[in-house]
């Protein structure tokens, strides 16, 4: 029996897989460009029809690139590794807008001055071993653990040589925030001086329009002249799910109590617990009998010895 | 009728707090039905999610009360503890003091607190602790804030006062019409 017929005949219930068009196929993104021109006459007479061949052709030539790719089997079956892909997608956020130069940083770039990156750690010949060049254990704070250093022969009589150490170190830091408060400071009013000035007028009209007796309600209203707007105000929707909002307000409850902890631990100390456990100092005044703690860990001691004596006297 | 924001949760969860302290967790965290609370023309009501639910549908200006009124924001931000909080108050309260039959009347008229009336005091009050007043059959009269410590009440005179007054449940009657 020639079973070739009937290959055919089912053969030929399915389309060809083969696609007569050129595509630009992408298999890293699996993404197909159809670029040939739009065949006038099937697109006029059924719409339908010519827009699904299109996609199904556009398909089929992406299937039959990801069927050429490498095959190798694993235990969830045959795998095939997408490429890398190769269309450059558009960038979906505009380029950041490039930081404000510091006042070091323009004197460099005008010098011609190359920043070199210093390395965390450096090595201590001491120790033998790669420390932080600042922070914890760091080199900078070598000269304030020393057990022995030399003072200079103009010393005060009080000269602590570690304290010494650690307020230079300290002004260091201080001087450095100064001036990064500064290059803040001047980066912020170097942002768009002309928006600035903008905003500034807009402002200044907005409080004259309404500095008359009538604050501004019966003024001769010009042409294209807008209704001051104030502030809208934005608040919760009233039917928030209670569950969000029992969570919300344990969380600012929460946030009272850290700020609130500093002073509780400061009660805690007096002996007036805030945390609702047991009120040491009440505590103490009742098994005291109102002697107070002292008291109270003398006769402790003294009913050790006692005990003792007892048994020693059986 | 809306939520707080969190500004105004912040100040109403400090003032609360002076009285019940940690167990305002109790108010927020309930297990029988969630509970929330509403702002309506500057009144704070501590309302049943059910009860808000409802109380959505009905339009602003319509709208008297809700739920309990715990208090109202003034016109700077402060928040006034109303004497209808006293229900939740007086069953959380921290600190307590109770008084005596003859201080009573002065205390339900408005005055403050002195030595002469104090039956009992919860022991180590500290200053300036917001407490809830009962009477010596343990109903509760009020609240207010204490002036001293339960330590430095031993060596005042009889006269001194002892809780500053801030509500009582006669202003059912003397500010009826303001209340709610």
């Amino acid at each position: 029996m020639d079973v070739s017929t009937l290959l055919q005949a089912q053969n030929d219930k399915f389309k060809s897989i083969e696609v007569d068009k050129e595509h630009e196929i992408d298999p890293g993104l699996l993404l197909v460009s159809d670029l040939n021109p739009i065949d006038a006459e099937a697109h006029e007479a059924n719409l339908e029809d010519h827009l699904q061949s299109t996609a199904r052709d556009g398909v089929q030539a992406l299937l039959a690139a990801l069927f050429s790719l490498p095959i190798h089997s694993s235990p969830d079956g045959p795998v095939a590794k997408l490429p890398a892909p190769t269309y450059e997608l558009p960038r979906a956020k505009p380029l950041p807008k490039p930081k404000p130069q510091t006042k070091w940083e323009r004197f460099a770039s005008a010098k011609g001055i190359q920043h070199s990156v210093k390395d965390k750690k450096v090595w201590d010949e001491e120790k033998q071993d790669w420390v932080n060049r600042w922070g914890r254990y760091g080199k900078n704070k070598e000269l304030e653990d020393q057990w022995l250093t030399e003072v200079p022969a103009n010393a005060d009589v009080d000269f602590d040589p570690a304290k010494d150490a650690k307020t230079k170190r300290k002004e260091v830091i201080a001087k450095n925030t100064k001036q990064r408060d500064a290059n803040l400071a001047r980066a912020q009013k170097a942002a768009d001086p002309k928006e600035s000035r903008k905003k500034e007028i807009e402002s200044t009209l907005q409080s004259t329009r309404k500095s008359t007796a009538s604050m501004g309600k019966f003024d001769k209203k010009l042409d294209g002249e807008k209704k001051i707007r104030g502030i809208k105000r934005k608040f919760e929707p009233a039917e928030v799910s209670a569950a969000n909002e029992r969570k919300s307000s344990l969380a600012i409850l929460a946030g009272l109590e850290g700020s609130s902890a500093k002073k509780a631990r400061r009660a805690e100390q007096d002996g007036q617990g805030a945390s609702d456990v047991v009120n040491v100092r009440k505590a103490v005044k009742f098994a005291s009998g109102g002697k107070g703690s002292h008291s109270l860990a003398r006769s402790a001691s003294t009913q050790k010895g006692k005990t003792s004596f007892k048994k020693g006297k059986r | 009728m809306r939520p707080l924001t969190e500004e105004e949760t912040k100040t109403l969860f400090t003032k609360l707090a002076n009285y019940i302290g940690k167990n305002l967790t109790q108010l927020i965290d309930r297990s029988d039905e969630d509970y929330c609370f509403r702002l309506h023309k500057d009144r704070v009501f501590y309302v049943s999610e059910s009860a808000m639910r409802l109380a959505i549908s009905v339009a602003r200006p319509n709208l008297i009360s809700l739920g309990t009124c715990f208090g109202k924001f003034s016109k700077t931000g402060k928040f006034k503890l109303h004497i209808t909080a006293l229900d939740y108050l007086a069953q959380y309260a921290k600190y307590k003091v109770w008084i005596k039959p003859n201080g009573e009347m002065p205390f339900l008229y408005g005055n403050h607190v002195v030595k002469a009336h104090l039956g009992r005091i919860t022991e180590d009050t500290p200053e300036h602790q917001g407490v809830v007043v009962y009477n010596m059959s343990d109903i509760p009269l009020g609240f207010g804030v204490t002036a001293r410590s339960t330590a430095d009440t031993r060596k005042l005179d009889p006269t001194a006062i002892l809780v500053f007054h801030q509500s009582d449940v006669g202003e059912y009657l003397r500010d009826e019409d303001t209340l709610f």
